[in-house]
């Protein structure tokens, strides 16, 4: 994992001192030259995105909506809820413990069009660094226990068919289906997260796709 | 945020118009309409009447009027003649004392068409020769000669109308008799107005007719107010002849009163009759000519002389032209019934202001008192009769007995709103503490020994797993939507959202028919909703989980699911869709079984369309319903 040559900025959002320190820190060592910003509660998120749109959100589930009022996991939800309406294409990482309440606000994290990925708070300080690292490449990642069995959205299977049935590149899928090149990627993300490929070194992503998608009969 | 929840549930129920409309305006109008009914209906008449009376009695004191002289025949006057009624010699030498000092003119309110023996010539002289002496008659049923001697021009009568409880609180200034009186086509005047006709004579002031209704009397610029038959609490009542309400003058003693003896034995000052009214009449319980009257303060609680009620009436008349004291009045109708529709308004506005139940009580008893105290304040100062008990009936009950049911639910609500303020407490003592620990030891997994790290994580998820049992016990029952034996779903989140938690948690669900299935072909995206109330979006929660549990017991090597919840530009669409056998007869299908009339039920009261449909394999429930209008009232 390499930093990014230009400067990117991160916002980071956690309620307590001690773990926003730890994260802060941890990322400043991975990306020596980006811009890191923190912030506690929903209110100053919001108030922070409003001046500029950072290339990455780092966010705890329970936050207070200001400072002084009691954190919620509610507070982190209608919050994602909002973000991810205002701003379609950022990029967001949400560490939480509580994955489960995610579930909710699974066909908002569908639409959305920027990387999301779910970094389990209780797992070692890599697997949230990996995490970080594929939100900020436009990937997506749930932890399985968030989907039921294999889930796909009718856009992302027509992507499978005229790929692996017609042969088609991105370019001609995104003719076909009258899309943008960039929103037939995002799809590739959007079903191989459904599919659990995720990008490992040596391997090709597409090929790995097909093997899965055929696997489990998605196309035949 | 910290109240997303609570702040959310006040928010949609201030939005709930439906609800409020129903639990508080609704009551508050059926209160105001039925008091008024009743009101119209005379129902409140006694009630009315009583609150005058009592008004009129703690009015304070006003100054006597010394324009009136009574002269009464008390008891001992009675027994110093030895005979009753009094002859006619005592009664004739009584009036010439008085009439010896000049006085404007002189009742004599007892019955005389008959002689009382002795002296009756000379009495017969003395009325005859005197200008200023009126006498009485009785036109009513049971009608009373006057003295012969007199003129009609000096016969007054004095008869009253009553009300139904027996009370007298109007008094007649001219009448007709009754129909089958001997001289029943001459229209007469009362002995009051007579008497004050004569005073007011002299101050060059004559009877017209009224300016402002030509149906009034008038003196000068003052009109006495007639009674109509609708007139203050009033209702359909007897306005024949020309009537006005009873104004009487208020204090312990608001005339001079002196006795027979005192006259004759000269102790009364030669003041206190020249150029004043002097009546004459009985004053000893014995000879029972008494009225019923609540608003006078008498000895003898309810029970007046009558000519103690007579100089009542004429020092009334004479105050309202020559003090500009009020005379006593109603509002017209229209106005009455606003004062108490608005009263009403005014018990259903306060429960929304004073947010205290133990304030609220007395702001109510505080706002009440003020109604009666400016209804008091209304006749003291104006003379107005205003319909003070049915406001007062209608801001009660509206401002006091309804709110007990209002506060009995906000008490309800207060204490959920409490659980739910307990639990986040803990739930902040739990997260900050405890789990915090716990998040940066997992963080140290590796370094742990595996049974250990283990347990640790189970830990993590029994904790958690308490706070959301706990909120979702603390849910409202009318917004929890109960899936399966354990799981609740909030139907206050997104429909869209609650949708596909209901997908999640069906299919979760130990079917059969869910083995075979690959993978789902699913898509949940925000629909229009606005205006479709909890029960709706219940129900349109049961459909979808109806669909996918038939799926589930009945469909055979399904291998692909597709669940569709979305919305296009004109119609919101939820589909179940899946691809078994296509052998397979849906059991209620062509027996219209619950669940198919349910869903025809829900379509029909969404103005949409329901279909069960087997395109090839398979089989496809779809609910289709329009997108609502923008305008709420094409629904």
């Amino acid at each position: 994992m390499t930093a990014a040559k230009l400067r990117q900025t991160l916002l980071i959002v956690d309620d307590h001192e001690s773990v926003l320190g730890g994260a802060v820190s941890v990322l400043e060592k991975e990306y020596p030259n980006a811009d890191i910003r923190t912030a506690k509660t929903a209110q100053e998120v919001k108030e922070n995105l409003a001046l500029a749109v950072p290339d990455l959100l780092v966010t705890d589930l329970s936050i207070p909506e200001a400072p002084g009022k009691s954190t919620q996991i509610e507070t982190g939800i209608q919050l994602l809820r909002t973000l991810m309406e205002t701003y379609p294409e950022l990029n967001i990482v949400v560490q939480s413990a509580h994955v489960r309440s995610l579930i909710r606000i699974k066909p908002a994290i569908d639409s959305h069009q920027g990387g999301f990925t779910i970094a389990d708070k209780n797992l070692p300080m890599r697997e949230m660094l990996e995490k970080v690292d594929w939100a900020l490449k436009g990937l997506i990642y749930t932890p399985r226990d968030m989907r039921t069995g294999i889930e796909v959205k009718p856009e992302w299977l027509e992507v499978l068919y005229l790929a692996f049935r017609d042969g088609l590149q991105d370019k001609a899928i995104a003719e076909q289906m009258n899309v943008s090149e960039r929103t037939v990627r995002h799809y590739w993300t959007k079903v191989q997260d459904a599919l659990s490929v995720y990008p490992e070194a040596g391997k090709n992503i597409r090929i790995q796709t097909e093997i899965r998608a055929r696997e489990e009969g998605l196309i035949d | 945020m910290a109240n997303y929840k609570t702040t959310q549930t006040v928010w949609e129920r201030l939005q709930h118009s439906k609800s409020r409309w129903q639990r508080q305006v609704l009551p508050g109008l059926i209160v105001i309409a039925l008091v008024v009914f009743a009101r119209t209906l005379g129902l409140l008449q006694e009630l009315e009447w009583a609150t005058l009376d009592s008004f009129l009695r703690w009015r304070p004191a006003e100054q006597p009027d010394d324009r009136v002289l009574n002269v009464g025949f008390v008891n001992a006057d009675i027994q110093q003649v030895g005979a009753y009624p009094i002859p006619d010699q005592e009664l004739a030498a009584l009036l010439q004392v008085l009439a010896q000092h000049a006085p404007r003119a002189i009742a004599v309110d007892m019955i005389r068409d008959l002689p009382v023996e002795p002296g009756h010539g000379i009495l017969a002289e003395t009325l005859a020769t005197s200008p200023n002496i009126f006498g009485i008659e009785k036109i009513a049923a049971e009608a009373v000669s006057p003295p012969r001697a007199l003129p009609p021009g000096r016969i007054g009568f004095t008869d009253f109308p009553l009300d139904s409880d027996g009370f007298v609180r109007r008094a007649y200034l001219g009448a007709f008799p009754f129909i089958e009186h001997s001289d029943s086509d001459r229209f007469r005047f009362s002995l009051a107005l007579q008497l004050a006709k004569a005073y007011l004579a002299e101050e060059g002031l004559v009877l017209e007719n009224g300016l402002q209704n030509p149906e009034n009397m008038r003196f000068g610029d003052t009109e006495l107010w007639r009674v109509q038959s609708n007139s203050g609490g009033y209702v359909n009542t007897d306005a024949t002849g020309v009537q006005v309400l009873i104004h009487p003058r208020s204090g312990k003693s608001p005339f001079k009163g002196v006795s027979m003896a005192d006259v004759l034995e000269g102790r009364v000052d030669a003041d206190l009759i020249r150029d004043r009214l002097v009546l004459i009449g009985v004053t000893s319980l014995s000879a029972k000519d008494l009225v019923n009257s609540a608003a006078v303060n008498a000895s003898n609680p309810g029970r007046v002389y009558g000519v103690a009620m007579h100089a009542h009436i004429t020092s009334q008349i004479l105050s309202a032209v020559l003090d500009d004291r009020p005379m006593l009045r109603g509002w017209r109708d229209g106005w009455e019934y606003l004062w108490i529709v608005l009263w009403g308004g005014v018990g259903m506005l306060l429960v929304r202001y004073v947010p205290r139940p133990s304030w609220y009580m007395l702001s109510v008893g505080l706002i009440g008192l003020g109604l009666v105290g400016t209804g008091l304040a209304l006749l003291w100062l104006g003379g107005w009769w205003v319909p003070v008990m049915p406001a007062l009936m209608v801001f009660v009950v509206n401002g006091w007995v309804l709110p007990g049911f209002y506060f009995y639910d906000q008490t309800l609500r207060s204490r959920i709103d409490e659980h739910q303020r307990v639990i986040e407490h803990t739930y902040d003592a739990i997260h900050n503490g405890p789990l915090q620990t716990l998040a940066l030891l997992l963080q140290q997994q590796e370094d742990l020994n595996p049974p250990i790290s283990a347990k640790l994580d189970s830990l993590n998820q029994e904790l958690r797993a308490i706070y959301q049992r706990l909120l979702q016990e603390s849910l409202p029952l009318e917004e929890q939507l109960q899936l399966g034996s354990q799981e609740v779903v909030d139907l206050r989140n997104p429909l869209y959202e609650v949708l596909h938690e209901v997908y999640t948690k069906t299919l979760k669900r130990d079917f059969p028919g869910f083995d075979s299935i690959q993978f789902q072909i699913v898509k949940f995206e925000p629909m229009q909703v606005a205006g479709l109330s909890s029960d709706d979006r219940r129900s349109l929660c049961r459909f979808l989980e109806e669909a996918l549990c038939n799926v589930g017991k009945h469909a055979v090597g399904a291998k692909r699911l597709t669940v569709l919840c979305l919305a296009t530009e004109s119609e919101n669409l939820i589909r179940v869709e899946d691809n078994g056998r296509g052998d397979r007869v849906p059991s209620d299908a062509k027996t219209g079984g619950r669940g198919t009339q349910q869903a025809l039920a829900l379509a029909k009261r969404l103005h949409g369309t329901f279909q069960r449909s087997s395109p090839g394999m398979g089989i496809r429930c779809e609910l289709r319903w329009p997108v609502p209008a923008t305008n709420p009232w094409s629904r």
